[in-house]
């Protein structure tokens, strides 16, 4: 570790998620589609720690709207990217509101938490977090209906995110044609 | 919410292993209500310690004391004793505001156990000597803050003879080099550290100061001969009134002369060892607490730059010259002190920008009271503030701190993004307070965009882009309407431009479009609206458009490149036909299809580029023209989108399909020739020739950074060579480029006449900048490489006579 414990909090370190993700036995998936449950708990720095030279950011709370090249236009203020990886809905393959950034550098990975994680992209707040790498798969959501699990059951209307959840939305769908949802996108094409 | 959950391991619960093992088994907390209990001592001090000052209601004093009772009254325990001297050192450099009153608890324990001053100085004074070891001198400046405030509580003359010896450093400096930096910083750092021995100890240090400052006179109030590199400002030829910067420490010899000559009154410093009269008892208890030797601190012969690189500073304000003082006077040993404090807490907490913005927006809990007008008092009622008491706007001080930093020459201290966010996460914290502040600094660098250095007008543009893009993209932008109908080349309109430009790609085009008054909306094209460029090959009219639709097909369907040469050898010969160059006329053809495959993402185009960059290649390698060409094509193709353009470019470098060249002979003689100079104030064109500079110098800095080896890399030294020599003849071709347009008259004919020479003077001094600080950089590289080897070799002779002894036995 980096020493003493610092009188204020950093920023630049793996979340909740990252670090308890290899503790949970029920949540037993190897990939990553990046959806915030809420797991609160904290657990043991894994002995050789994956992410002490993560060079690669998952980003999340994406509207399914903003594209490559606002990511880009963003991420590198924290350093050229190396690869851009968007998240898409596993069937449509659509993006569907997350992405990977790969930097060059570690540096510049730490960097982005500092200064990007928690600030708008395409007016919402997006959050970042280390992440040991990207492989091949984890760009598809992981939610039964091909988008995020998070955006499965999502009872509040995001506009960025196909309004409600899609479990909820299939439920509500017969009665009232998604008039705005095919206008929405209609823009992203 | 969750993005704000960031817990980092060893934080919060984590050494508690039987809280962890109940997680294990299952979700739901089974602790049942947390018990109330008295966190033990070494917990509290360490909290309130960690807290001191942040409450505005809390008197010093007080807080200072209970503290300090609470510490020495559990004195025996042992985990406290251990952590609080250390708790107290990594305060003073990691939240530097606190540091008066941090001191103050220390002086305060004094008075019942003296011992705690010397566990501190024991550790403080071989850190601050490691510290000039390693020239990390801010750290120092923050310890020798911590040390002044202390003294107080020392014997003789406390920490006089450590300033002295570091100005002897000084002055043997600056008189081998005029060039030198470090004695400059130095010398600053004494000039900041004296103000607090003087509050520290009032009354006391007069003559020892005077005669300090006597000393440092001769260096402070000397211009540095690189300030001019660093100047914010690059006012007009023939300018009446040219901003004139002021150097950081000129200006604070002549400020702390004035509170020499003022009995040191230094009315912004806290002072929370000073009780209130009724509490005569306390105040003369601290003054007769014991007194304390500081052990020997040790400043070696040869000090050095350490690892950030120094340059002259200078004092940099976005409100200056206004009708009311909304922040410190120049005259005012105030701006310096609270710049320089607010400075240390921004560039150190870069690890989280919450708490930076939270300091910024208390800046008020950590100086005198009365030294800021109430908080968030509108600018315009500044005016009623009856004379004696403060104008001075703690949030226009704060932003001012802020944007020194992104207006830093040549670089600040953290990336320019950090900027951006403490003064976005400021704003979320303050809304009221700060948006109209960061709103008049606004104003006041777009009414001087002309005089500013290229690069920090770049810098403002791009933080004001990005700023908007966090607020909704809502700015003011019927006062500026006037400036639409002005020449694309003035460069207030060349700034709306550019940062229309910024918005839309952090954005998109109907979006903005929609947040601008209606003359501005002719500004944005309604190709900027399209998501897709057209794909000039459509259009049978043109030239090779059936062999352009033709490729296209091929490479959508991922022929073999036999099927593409066979079209491209039909576009050749048919171009010599028509007297045109070969090669120009099937790169363009060929690029402009591979950018159209991949016109759907930045993922389709590179895995377009991916799969042909054979041919890339050759046909770049084929002529100097048919590589502009590649350039050429690519910002026709996405001429609506330049961010897209300048992205594609980008990857064209790593791949070596283009070299930097290229792109400085594009921008710089073919397009900028093209326009009649114009060119030179569009924004992605400065930002096409700066990124690709800073990719090379960059490059050259990774290879001359290398550490040596044993024996020397023959190759690698080749490459350094080569490298470096090729980034010399970019920088010499950029100067040629530019010089041209310097000349009066070169641009073409109308208002763009006075405007384009401007605008390659401005562009010339951004450049040379860059190129003399690599040269710097080279000279220190190649000192601190010949030292390097110098201890391998030395490494290896002792190594080899070990293994030798080895061998014999």
């Amino acid at each position: 570790m980096r020493g003493p414990r610092a009188t204020i909090e950093r920023l630049d370190q793996p979340s909740a998620y990252f670090n308890n993700r290899n503790k949970r036995r029920r949540y037993d998936k190897d990939q990553r589609d990046g959806d915030d449950d809420d797991i609160n708990m904290q657990s043991d720095q894994p002995e050789e720690d994956p992410l002490k030279d993560a060079t690669t950011l998952y980003v999340g709370n994406l509207s399914f709207y903003t594209t490559e090249e606002q990511v880009y236009e963003l991420f590198s203020k924290c350093g050229e990217i190396k690869r851009l990886v968007m998240g898409l809905d596993r069937f449509n393959k659509t993006p569907c509101g997350f992405c990977f950034v790969e930097y060059y550098t570690h540096q510049d990975a730490l960097d982005c938490m500092k200064y990007i994680g928690g600030t708008k992209l395409d007016e919402r707040i997006i959050r970042t977090d280390l992440d040991p790498g990207f492989t091949e798969g984890r760009q598809y959501g992981r939610g039964k209906s091909g988008g995020q699990v998070r955006d499965e059951y999502r009872e509040d209307y995001d506009e960025g995110r196909g309004g409600v959840g899609r479990a909820v939305q299939s439920a509500r769908m017969r009665e009232r044609e998604g008039r705005e949802y095919n206008d929405d996108i209609a823009r992203m094409k | 919410m969750a993005d704000y959950d960031r817990r980092g391991p060893g934080g919060g619960s984590s050494n508690n292993p039987k809280k962890r093992r109940y997680r294990d088994d299952d979700d739901h907390d089974r602790r049942g209500p947390r018990r109330k209990y008295d966190a033990p001592p070494h917990v509290r001090v360490r909290k309130q310690l960690v807290a001191i000052a942040e409450n505005p209601m809390r008197p010093w004093h007080d807080e200072v004391q209970s503290i300090a009772t609470l510490f020495t009254d559990s004195w025996e325990d042992e985990l406290l004793r251990s952590n609080f001297v250390d708790l107290v050192l990594q305060l003073a450099v990691e939240q530097p505001l606190k540091t008066p009153f941090v001191a103050a608890v220390i002086l305060l324990a004094n008075t019942a156990r003296p011992e705690v001053v010397d566990m501190l100085l024991a550790k403080l004074a071989p850190l601050i000597e490691d510290k000039i070891a390693a020239g990390e001198w801010r750290e120092v400046k923050l310890y020798l803050k911590l040390l002044a405030c202390l003294q107080g509580c020392l014997e003789g003359d406390g920490v006089f003879p450590v300033l002295e010896e570091l100005f002897a450093r000084a002055v043997d400096l600056q008189t081998a080099s005029s060039e030198d930096t470090i004695g400059t910083e130095i010398v600053k750092i004494i000039l900041l550290t004296l103000p607090y021995v003087m509050v520290a100890a009032p009354g006391q240090w007069a003559q020892k100061a005077a005669d300090l400052m006597e000393k440092t006179e001769i260096i402070a109030s000397e211009p540095h001969t690189l300030q001019a590199l660093v100047e914010p400002y690059h006012p007009e030829s023939g300018e009446e009134n040219p901003l004139q910067s002021q150097s950081l420490i000129g200006l604070l010899q002549s400020q702390l002369q004035n509170e020499a000559n003022n009995q040191w009154a230094l009315s912004c410093l806290p002072r929370p060892w000073e009780f209130p009269p009724g509490e005569v008892e306390q105040q003369s208890k601290l003054e007769n607490a014991e007194k304390h030797a500081l052990p020997a601190i040790t400043i070696p012969e040869m000090v050095i730059a350490g690892p950030r690189p120094l340059f002259p500073e200078i004092f940099l304000s976005v409100y200056a010259n206004q009708d009311v003082e909304s922040v410190p006077p120049l005259t005012d040993a105030a701006s310096s002190l609270i710049r320089d404090a607010l400075l240390d807490t921004i560039n150190v907490l870069h690890i989280n920008r919450n708490i930076t913005a939270r300091h910024l927006i208390d800046l008020d809990c950590y100086f005198a009271p009365r030294t800021f007008a109430a908080r968030a008092t509108p600018f315009d009622k500044l005016r009623d503030i009856e004379p004696p008491k403060s104008t001075w706007k703690p949030e226009d001080v704060a932003v001012d701190a802020v944007f020194s930093q992104l207006f830093q020459l040549p670089n600040p201290e953290q990336k320019l993004v950090y900027y951006h966010s403490v003064l976005t996460e400021a704003c979320k914290l303050a809304p009221a307070a700060i948006a109209p502040s960061l709103g008049r600094a606004i104003r006041y660098l777009y009414r001087n965009s002309s005089r500013l250095d290229l690069e920090l007008s770049s810098r403002f543009m791009d933080w004001f882009a990005h700023h908007l893009s966090n607020f909704g993209f809502t700015w003011k932008w019927t006062e500026w309407v006037d400036d639409v109908y002005l020449p694309d080349a003035h460069p207030r309109k060349a700034f709306i431009a550019g940062a229309l430009d910024k918005e839309i790609r952090l954005s998109f085009a109907q979006r903005i479009k929609n947040t601008l008054p209606d003359p501005y909306k002719e500004l944005i094209s309604p190709e900027k609206e399209q998501d897709l460029p057209g794909f000039k090959f459509s259009n049978d009219d043109l030239p090779f458009a059936a062999e352009g639709r033709e490729i296209a097909g091929l490479l959508k369907r991922k022929a073999p490149d036999e099927e593409i040469e066979a079209v491209i050898q039909r576009i050749q010969s048919q171009a010599i036909d028509q007297e045109m160059d070969a090669l120009v006329a099937s790169t363009d053809v060929f690029v402009t299809c591979v950018l159209h495959v991949g016109s759907k993402s930045l993922s389709h185009v590179l895995a377009a580029i991916e799969r042909t960059k054979d041919r890339l290649t050759d046909a770049g390698a084929a002529s100097d023209a048919a590589r502009t060409q590649i350039i050429s094509a690519t910002m026709a193709y996405w001429s609506a989108h330049p961010g897209v353009a300048l992205c594609i470019i980008e990857k064209l470098l790593n791949y070596s399909i283009l070299t930097p060249q290229t792109v400085i002979g594009w921008a710089l003689v073919a397009r900028t020739g093209n326009t009649r100079g114009e060119a030179l104030s569009t924004s992605y064109v400065y930002e096409m020739v700066f990124n690709t500079v800073v990719k090379v110098t960059g490059r050259v800095r990774q290879l001359v950074s290398r550490p040596p080896t044993l024996p020397a890399d023959v190759d690698e030294a080749e490459t350094r060579d080569r490298e470096i020599a090729a980034m010399r003849a970019l920088f010499a071709g950029i100067e040629d480029a530019l010089s041209v347009w310097a000349r009066p008259g070169s641009g073409g004919d109308g208002d763009g006449d006075e405007l384009v020479p401007r605008w390659a003077e401005r562009w010339l001094r951004v450049f040379k900048r860059r190129a003399a600080i690599e040269e710097a950089f080279l000279v220190e590289a190649e000192k601190d490489r010949a030292r390097k080897e110098l201890e391998l070799e030395a490494a290896r002779n002792g190594g080899a006579d070990a293994e030798m002894d080895a061998e014999v036995s």
